[in-house]
């Protein structure tokens, strides 16, 4: 039997509704009121020149700066693979030539919102920026779509195809779209928070200064109980990283699920600081990561004040879902 | 013609998203593709599109862009010549 190759997180960046491209949300984290909020955007003038940002979206521009930011922190010169998750792609620029288009008809269209208005603009800017001809894919998956890119990159690299891999999750939130996934019953729900994700991690061989492992990795379509079950006793970590999000009715049902299949293990939350999008996945997999490293869980992560301990964290799970359909479980070791 | 220059160099830099330029930046008679403004081909499609939208001319011959977009001055007068609206 082949024998697994380990897989290490080298670095992973973000920039959200918290300070961006940092770790101040473990001491101080921006707590916010509002339902609807943006991210914090870093000077983007130092990744990117301003003639090439004219064109760009926040989110290309949030791609760009997470990826040079986790690519200097791996050590590495470059990578094998640049793999991207993102549920909706480039929403802003789609908006600016939807509006365009039902103005002023298809005839006078804007061609810069329309080349970047595409899910794979930001893995192939990404690539272009990075002079990287590598393997480059997008995943549209929609509350699933970082944890496709990260199955991707753990496929290949157990196969030995890569050694190395840039995956990113990417979603942006403009208060139109936040209005239509609210009236669509989709965001928005008593005490949720919408945020935006721009999450770049590299994953690959061990280095010196690696973040974390990854243990296992797995995703599920529809998965029976039992199944969930049997996944729950082969994945066994002492904290659990959920994807609660404020809203009471499907974080009841998460809770009880979590419990049903972890037993005692301490849940952990991250939403309620980074916002809910759909690749906050990959923000949850950042806070582990760095949870990890740091030899520490923050107290406002506990989703019980009963459980925060001090105790220097060896596994956490990441257990997220997507509308109870998808399911995926990763598993990190300090 | 002052303020048809002035108005076009807003536009442009509007249109072509130029952040941190202001009309008074743009020189009446520099080269806006090249060693000027340095615009490229995406940008030439951009402008297109504006003369088209504010001040209804279709270039018949893309080719006569290569002339037209010489300079703001030179824009400025093809637009007071052609314009519809």
């Amino acid at each position: 039997m082949m024998e697994k190759k380990e897989i290490y997180v080298l670095s992973a960046k973000q920039i959200s509704v918290q300070q961006p491209l940092c770790e101040d949300w473990m001491s101080q984290p921006i707590e916010y009121q509002q339902p609807f909020n943006r991210s914090i955007d870093p000077s983007f003038k130092d990744y990117i020149s301003p003639i090439e940002a004219r064109r760009m979206g926040k989110i290309l521009k949030r791609a760009i700066a997470t990826s040079k930011e986790a690519l200097k922190a791996s050590g590495l010169e470059t990578v094998d693979a640049i793999i991207t998750g993102t549920g909706y792609g480039c929403i802003e620029n789609t908006e600016f030539f939807l509006d365009a288009l039902s103005k002023d008809g298809e005839q006078m269209l804007s061609p810069t919102y329309f080349m970047q208005s595409t899910h794979n603009t930001i893995s192939s800017i990404v690539a272009i920026q990075m002079k990287n001809h590598g393997y480059n894919v997008t995943y549209a998956h929609k509350g699933t779509s970082f944890d496709s890119a990260l199955q991707d990159a753990v496929l290949q690299l157990r196969l030995g195809k890569i050694s190395s891999a840039l995956v990113g999750g990417h979603d942006e939130m403009t208060e139109t779209f936040y209005n239509i996934l609210k009236k669509g019953g989709m965001m928005g729900h008593d005490d949720e928070m919408c945020g935006e994700a721009a999450v770049s991690v590299v994953v690959g061989a061990r280095n010196d200064d690696y973040l974390c492992k990854i243990l296992d990795f797995k995703m599920l379509h529809k998965p029976t109980i039992e199944r969930l079950k049997a996944m729950a006793a082969k994945f066994k970590a002492d904290f659990i990283l959920t994807g609660i999000s404020g809203d009471h009715k499907s974080d009841e049902a998460y809770i009880a699920e979590a419990k049903e299949l972890f037993g005692d293990a301490k849940l952990l939350k991250y939403k309620h600081l980074f916002g809910e999008s759909f690749t906050s996945s990959g923000l949850g997999f950042y806070v582990a990561a760095q949870c990890l490293k740091a030899g520490k869980i923050p107290a406002h992560l506990f989703v019980n004040p009963k459980d925060i301990t001090d105790k220097k964290p060896s596994k956490i799970l990441i257990f997220n879902h997507s509308d109870g359909t998808n399911y995926s479980l990763t598993l990190l070791e300090a | 013609m002052d303020e048809l220059i002035y108005t076009l160099k807003q536009q442009i830099i509007e249109a072509l998203n130029l952040e941190d330029m202001k009309p008074e930046d743009i020189d009446d008679n520099a080269s806006l593709f090249g060693e000027g403004l340095g615009l490229d081909s995406i940008d030439a499609l951009e402008l297109i599109v504006m003369m088209e939208k504010n001040y209804g001319i279709k270039l018949k011959d893309p080719t006569q862009g290569k002339e037209i977009f010489k300079s703001v001055a030179v824009m400025a007068d093809f637009i007071a010549k052609n314009r519809t609206k």
